[in-house]
């Protein structure tokens, strides 16, 4: 038992990621309202980018750039933090894309819940 | 200019096009047409040059930066993936040949520019998907590949296109993330991001992390299937494929499909390597789901009264045949999967365009509206006749080589049950085209007499769709022009 | 919004914030940040800027004609300096093999051609920001 719980709290950012990744998916696959499935998509991205940090964590490690660590020589990984800036740049323009149609949608249909959306295209649905 | 940068110049040549086209000047569109089409006959002369070299002279691979592939970003050219940009980007000059009068009809003319900034970072992406051999850069690829496919649904400003675009808009990043995932979960264990690298190391890895492995693998392949539309994760496309502008339509469901089903290739053989592969079981789900597909893919698609509707739905049983060939895992059912993807993209835009013109011209979608209209605009239903032969099956169109290569496959690998369903799927895709040939040719119009006329379409619109339909009938004829590609590129993801 | 207190405020802040990205920007190859943290404080100092100001103030200090001229630009900076690699002998991005000055490290002038890329991709993505944000709030 106090193996697992020390297993736990070791890998706390995996769990916490792991657990946010539930949490966003479940936001965009069970609410109607739109907003809400971009902010789920929002919370899915969080959680990559936690887990990708987390795994370039080196215990006791400094920045990797020259001559700041002093004399110590294990540095923090630096390569998911750079990947991770990409994917932010991703998520930034998916967002503003996603957020640009909902306006859209909003002007066409005069509401943001996919439900009532669907009965205005008198109930239509896409198998 | 040495011959290995050729991929290079291709893919910065796009990426410049596009962002230059919006600086042009918007009045004098017949300019813009021209710098358009030279740029496009430039990317196509790199990548013949590119397929040439590699034919001669074998695959390499390309370091940017001369960084090792370590940590820098690799480009790999081998023979399928130069063979594949080439059919990239030979279909593209013939469907955006097409869309400068089609796009008229579709779209405002104030967006002609942003419409063709957008199809040209597409090229960009999917040509940048293929070369690629690191596994985020693929991630990245993909997610500008599905912005830009989801906005040149959305460019047509109407109600539909929008809830369609989110739709794909919202299925394809969660493919994306899910992708993601994966990626960092390989990443986790080998340390590598570069897929040979991850190759010579997974290996040692499995034995250690069988789990993260499996787990990385489902993720990964749940986010190719949204994209790849593998059958039960299909949900977005008819929507996205029907709604869009044709020429739209027809490279979505002719290209950038086709570049998911390659990526997971290059996942399934060259990151994670048949022997893990087998050993997981995923060619097995992969052909139960392909053969699903195959068969309800077809039965939707006989519902449909939209023609775009119907043909959206045939793309999802043709993905199924893809699929069935890369599951068996075999050197056969590999390059027949391969020859697919080239001669159902040449079917499909072929249809796609054909369609397109028929609502250019006459604005029907519906099929029952079609009787007698094989008189009135012949050489659009010639090309829509031939192409849907080649769908069912017919002798002497590419489709029916690609079946013949598919079930002398299946057989070879002592699965007869899958060679019963490529029956019944042709079957089946036989009983929804053959009604529209039928009544196009041999029933009365409600409003005019039928009698033969030559089509009142303009000629950037006919001559496009007779050379898919042309180049349909020579790959039938000759399938080894392509076949002999294929061979020598499939044994470098099987041994 | 006409509030005496944001427009002044804003005014006084806008040019440090400013000076601060091009900080950021400009240090990218020798210290934390870089090419997309600066532009993104430099977009955003124009956000706030359309916000407290409006958006037709805004336009006239940033027409949108700029904004898509430096879009393009930032890319075909980059791309003319990946292609210096390639005329160079090397391969696209090639840096200290073509022989790009590289200097001491930890200095402004160092690293070959890292500083002038990171000032491409300030100049994307600051322009985008604010062409995206600009994009959203003026359809209505």
């Amino acid at each position: 038992m106090v193996e697992f719980i020390r297993s736990i709290v070791e890998h706390i950012n995996y769990v916490a990621s792991v657990a946010l990744f539930i949490i966003g998916l479940y936001t965009v696959l069970t609410h109607s309202n739109l907003l809400k499935k971009v902010i789920g998509i929002n919370i899915m991205e969080t959680s990559i980018f936690l887990f990708f940090v987390s795994i370039g964590y080196v215990h006791d490690g400094s920045a990797p750039i020259i001559n700041l660590g002093g004399d110590r020589v294990i540095y923090v990984n630096p390569l998911p933090s750079a990947l991770i800036l990409t994917g932010i740049v991703v998520a930034v323009s998916i967002t503003a894309y996603s957020l640009s149609l909902i306006i859209k949608l909003y002007e066409a249909y005069g509401t943001i819940d996919l439900n009532e959306i669907m009965e205005i295209r008198g109930g239509r649905t896409n198998e | 200019m040495s011959s290995q940068h050729f991929p290079v110049y291709s893919l910065l040549l796009l990426l410049a096009a596009a962002v230059i086209i919006p600086l042009l000047n918007k009045k004098s569109f017949s300019k813009v047409k021209l710098f358009l089409i030279t740029v496009l006959v430039a990317v196509w002369g790199f990548t013949l040059k590119t397929l040439l070299f590699v034919y001669q002279s074998g695959a390499y691979s390309y370091n940017f930066g001369n960084w090792n592939e370590i940590i820098g970003v690799q480009f790999i050219v081998d023979e399928f993936s130069a063979l594949m940009t080439l059919f990239v980007m030979s279909l593209a000059i013939l469907i955006l040949i097409y869309s400068f009068k089609d796009m008229e009809h579709e779209i405002n003319k104030d967006q002609f520019t942003g419409y063709y900034t957008l199809v040209f970072i597409l090229l960009f992406s999917m040509i940048g998907i293929t070369y690629t051999n690191d596994l985020f850069n693929m991630y990245v690829f993909m997610e500008i590949l599905s912005i830009t496919s989801c906005s040149i649904i959305s460019i047509k400003k109407k109600k539909e296109n929008y809830m369609a675009a989110f739709r794909y808009l919202i299925l394809n990043t969660i493919g994306s993330l899910s992708i993601l995932m994966g990626i960092a979960m390989i990443y986790m264990v080998t340390g590598h991001l570069n897929m040979t690298q991850v190759y010579q190391t997974i290996a040692e890895v499995w034995q250690l992390y069988p789990t993260n492995i499996l787990t990385a693998v489902g993720f990964i392949l749940t986010g190719l299937g949204i994209k790849a539309a593998m059958f039960p994760l299909h949900i977005w496309l008819p929507d996205a494929h029907s709604t869009a502008p044709s020429p739209s339509s027809a490279l979505l469901s002719s290209l950038v499909v086709k570049v998911y089903i390659f990526s997971v290739y290059k996942i399934l053989f060259k990151v994670l390597g048949q022997s893990i592969v087998v050993a997981l079981g995923v060619p097995t789900f992969i052909t139960y789901f392909a053969a699903v597909g195959m068969i309800m893919g077809s039965v939707f698609a006989i519902g449909q009264k939209d023609i775009k509707r119907m043909l959206a739905y045939s793309s999802v049983a043709q993905i199924g045949y893809i699929f069935l060939g890369l599951g068996l895992v075999t050197i056969d059912g590999l390059s027949a999967s391969m020859f697919h993807i080239i001669s159902h993209g040449l079917m499909k835009s072929a249809l796609f365009l054909s369609a397109g013109a028929i609502i250019y011209y006459k604005d029907k979608r519906n099929i029952n509206d079609l009787d007698g209209i094989g008189y009135e605009m012949p050489i659009t239903m010639f090309v829509f006749t031939v192409a849907a032969f080649g769908m069912i099956g017919i002798p002497g169109i590419n489709g029916f080589m690609s079946k013949i290569y598919l079930s002398f496959a299946v057989l070879d690998a002592n699965k007869p049950i899958y060679l019963i369903l490529i029956l019944a799927s042709s079957f089946l895709n036989a009983v929804y085209y053959l009604p529209i040939i039928i009544s196009a040719f041999l029933k009365e119009s409600k409003d005019r007499k039928n009698i033969m006329e030559i089509d009142k379409l303009p000629k950037s619109m006919l001559i496009p769709m007779v050379i898919l339909a042309l180049g349909s009938i020579i790959m039938g004829f000759y399938p080894q022009l392509i076949m002999n590609v294929v061979e020598k590129a499939v044994p470098t993801f099987l041994f | 919004m006409d509030d005496l207190i944001v427009k002044t405020i804003t005014r006084l802040i806008v040019p440090f914030i400013q000076v601060y990205g091009i900080f950021i920007i400009l240090h990218g190859h020798i210290s934390p940040g870089g090419g997309f943290s600066g532009g993104a404080v430099l977009g955003s100092s124009m956000i706030l800027f359309t916000l407290s100001y409006g958006l037709t103030d805004a336009t006239k200090k940033l027409p949108h004609k700029v904004t898509g001229v430096l879009e393009s630009g930032g890319i075909i900076w980059y791309i003319l300096l990946g292609l210096m690699g390639i005329l160079l002998g090397g391969k696209f991005l090639s840096n200290k093999e073509v022989g790009f000055f590289m200097g001491q490290a930890g200095e402004i002038l160092s690293a070959g051609i890292i500083p002038l890329i990171t000032v491409a991709i300030g100049i994307k993505v600051a322009s985008t920001v604010i062409t995206l944000f600009h994009t959203i709030i003026e359809e209505d």
